[in-house]
């Protein structure tokens, strides 16, 4: 999956415009990202990336960059 | 209980847990199903006491292995005394990503593999003579709870099939209830606890549930009752064990 693919999937996930979002973006800076969106974040990193992402991991993430890496790895 | 056979689900989980426990305490032989049975075995290892209980591999969330793996009990010639659904998944999710594939899982291993074993169980094949199932539903059953939309729904339905079972299968000698916990210490809670709001989670439980968190014992203590004699004119009803909550 390309970084743009992801970076649609999340866009998709914490319901923002397609493309508005890019890697350097602080992740307290979104509005959008709240406790309902980390938790859809946690289900789509499990069904689409296969991946466990723990509340603990999901705080650590500052930007949106942190998540990419996260699912890129 | 001395004597008597019972199927449980889902004991590597708290509150089937505890009721497995308690049953083995009290001289019950115990049925007690797995997708992975070594687990199961080590369960029994480790937390009970007799050691004449069977292991049933049993996958709930293929619904339709289900009747053939409960004829294999037919090997043991057994009568069965009382079933306990205490199996069940609570995973939370936003309503964008509550797929059917999701609902489907959830629905399948809380509610519909219930049925299903009822259906397989109540049969002459087995000695059955009197027979208490218990289910074990949720206060979800009655309470809005945002995110669980799928688990809230699969434990209602509970509930409704057991006011239907209880008059369909009352004139067989079969009595069929349902427990209601209200928030229990266990993995699931911990689970639900550790996810993004789950400190605002916690405090929501502890301004309602007056009475506290329950422990799995609390709710074994309640199944335990409705497996009993002592619970002989109750069925197609639902026992909250909650700390009060549903009364604020």
């Amino acid at each position: 999956m390309t970084q743009k693919e992801i970076l649609n999937q999340i866009e998709d996930v914490l319901d923002v415009s397609i493309d508005s979002l890019s890697i350097e973006m602080e992740l307290s800076s979104i509005d959008e990202y709240d406790s309902m969106a980390k938790l859809s974040l946690i289900v789509m990193c499990d069904d689409e990336f296969n991946k466990k992402l723990t509340a603990e991991q999901l705080n650590d993430f500052k930007t949106i960059g942190d998540i990419v890496v996260f699912l890129s790895a | 209980m001395d004597k008597k056979v019972f199927l449980i689900t889902g004991v590597t989980g708290a509150i089937g847990g505890a009721i497995a426990r308690k049953l083995d305490s009290l001289g019950a032989t115990l049925i007690l199903t797995g997708r992975d049975t070594k687990k199961v075995e080590i369960f029994i290892d480790k937390e009970l006491t007799q050691s004449n209980h069977i292991v049933l591999k049993l996958d709930l969330e293929d619904i339709d292995s289900i009747s053939k793996s409960i004829d294999d009990l037919l090997f043991h010639d057994i009568r069965i005394d009382g079933f306990v659904h205490a199996s069940g998944v609570g995973e939370v999710r936003p309503l964008k990503m509550t797929t059917p594939k999701f609902i489907y899982k959830v629905m399948n291993i809380n509610f519909t593999s219930f049925i299903e074993i009822i259906r397989c169980i109540v049969n002459s094949k087995f000695k059955n003579k009197k027979i208490s199932i218990v289910g074990i539903s949720a206060i979800g059953a009655f309470q809005g709870n945002s995110t669980k939309t799928a688990y809230c729904a699969s434990k209602a339905a509970m509930n409704a099939a057991v006011r239907c079972l209880a008059i369909e299968l009352g004139d067989k000698g079969i009595r069929i209830n349902t427990v209601a916990p209200g928030a229990t210490q266990s993995k699931m809670m911990d689970d639900i606890l550790s996810l993004p709001g789950g400190e605002q989670t916690l405090d929501k439980i502890k301004e309602r549930q007056f009475l506290g968190v329950c422990s799995p014992n609390d709710i074994a203590d309640a199944i335990h009752f409705l497996l009993s004699d002592s619970s002989k004119m109750i069925t197609g009803t639902c026992l909250a064990v909650d700390g009060g909550k549903l009364s604020t």
